[in-house]
């Protein structure tokens, strides 16, 4: 009954209430925008723990810097920035962590079970877009990810990435090529 | 959907004349959903308002403990002054042989203390 009540709430209302402390009007937040930070995260860091860590670890810094939210951009922009940066430091980390430990690339850290091209893709196509997006370079994986995942534009993939639009359009580009080899081989 | 099928959509989905809002609903209609586990807001908000109590007894620790070093720097400082007025009163002055107890003390009643003679 009171979650309904928040679920009516605009998105102003809902900060406003959360910057007062009213755990419940964050929570909304956290509903609302729970799926669209674990596309973020998940597409560039495949199913795992970690994804689900880091994912807690968004709303947290979201929550942390609401007062800094001044509303210029859309809520949904500032929280996949800080999805985005998240990602990407967890990235660098691990490619750290792999070259010190191991022999293995971050290509390797996982691996899946596709089915064969004339069966159903149904059951595996969140393993076959994770599997692709592993083996993709990280500056090309996270365009994708915004893109094909998300479904945002050029324009807004640039504003979220701080890229100028060229370079979103160029890398989009060689991504496309890029799937394209990889998905021939999976 | 088929595999073959699929990976075309997933091609076409990076070309930028295509629109992306309609090719990244039917690349998740096919099936790719990422989803973060069933009670992630509440572990959000649990993780959220805990540590807030925490950080809340923390600022409530440091406040107690200004409080008590207040307390005995005012101490101090009253004790440095009632030292300093009581070696007036006995030296009569502030002198460092004062301080140190040698007001009334000659060099030879030093030595003789020091000798034994």
């Amino acid at each position: 009954m009171i979650r309904e009540s928040y679920r009516q709430k605009s998105e102003n209302d809902l900060l406003k209430a959360s910057l007062d402390g009213d755990k419940q009007a964050f929570g909304e937040i956290v509903t609302r925008y729970q799926n669209m930070v674990a596309r973020t995260i998940k597409g560039m860091l495949g199913d795992s723990v970690f994804s689900e860590d880091i994912g807690q670890e968004v709303f947290i810094k979201l929550y942390h810097s609401l007062s800094d939210f001044r509303g210029e951009a859309k809520l949904s922009t500032y929280i996949q920035k800080i999805a985005v940066n998240l990602t990407l430091n967890e990235i660098k980390r691990r490619k750290r962590f792999f070259s010190t430990f191991s022999q293995k690339g971050n290509n390797e850290m996982h691996e899946f079970e596709v089915a064969d091209h004339d069966t159903e893709v149904r059951k595996d196509a969140s393993e076959l877009v994770s599997k692709a997006l592993m083996r993709m370079d990280p500056k090309f994986r996270i365009i994708v990810a915004m893109r094909m995942l998300q479904g945002y534009s050029t324009k807004e993939t640039a504003e979220i990435l701080d890229l100028p639009l060229g370079t979103v359009l160029s890398r989009l580009s060689r991504a496309q090529e890029q799937l394209k080899s990889i998905l021939g081989k999976l | 959907m088929k595999v073959t099928d699929f990976k075309e959509l997933l091609i076409r989905s990076l070309d930028s004349e295509s629109d992306p809002v309609t090719t990244s609903a039917k690349i998740e209609e096919a099936g790719a959903t990422f989803r973060f586990s069933d009670g992630f807001r509440d572990k959000v908000l649990e993780k959220i308002y805990t540590s807030g109590s925490a950080v809340v007894s923390e600022v409530e620790f440091a406040r107690n403990l200004n409080s008590v070093f207040y307390r005995i720097a005012f101490s101090g400082a009253a004790a440095i002054v009632i030292l300093l007025i009581s070696i007036f009163m006995i030296q009569g002055s502030f002198s460092i042989d004062s301080f140190l107890g040698l007001g009334d003390s000659y060099d030879e009643s030093i030595i003789c203390l020091l000798t034994g003679n």
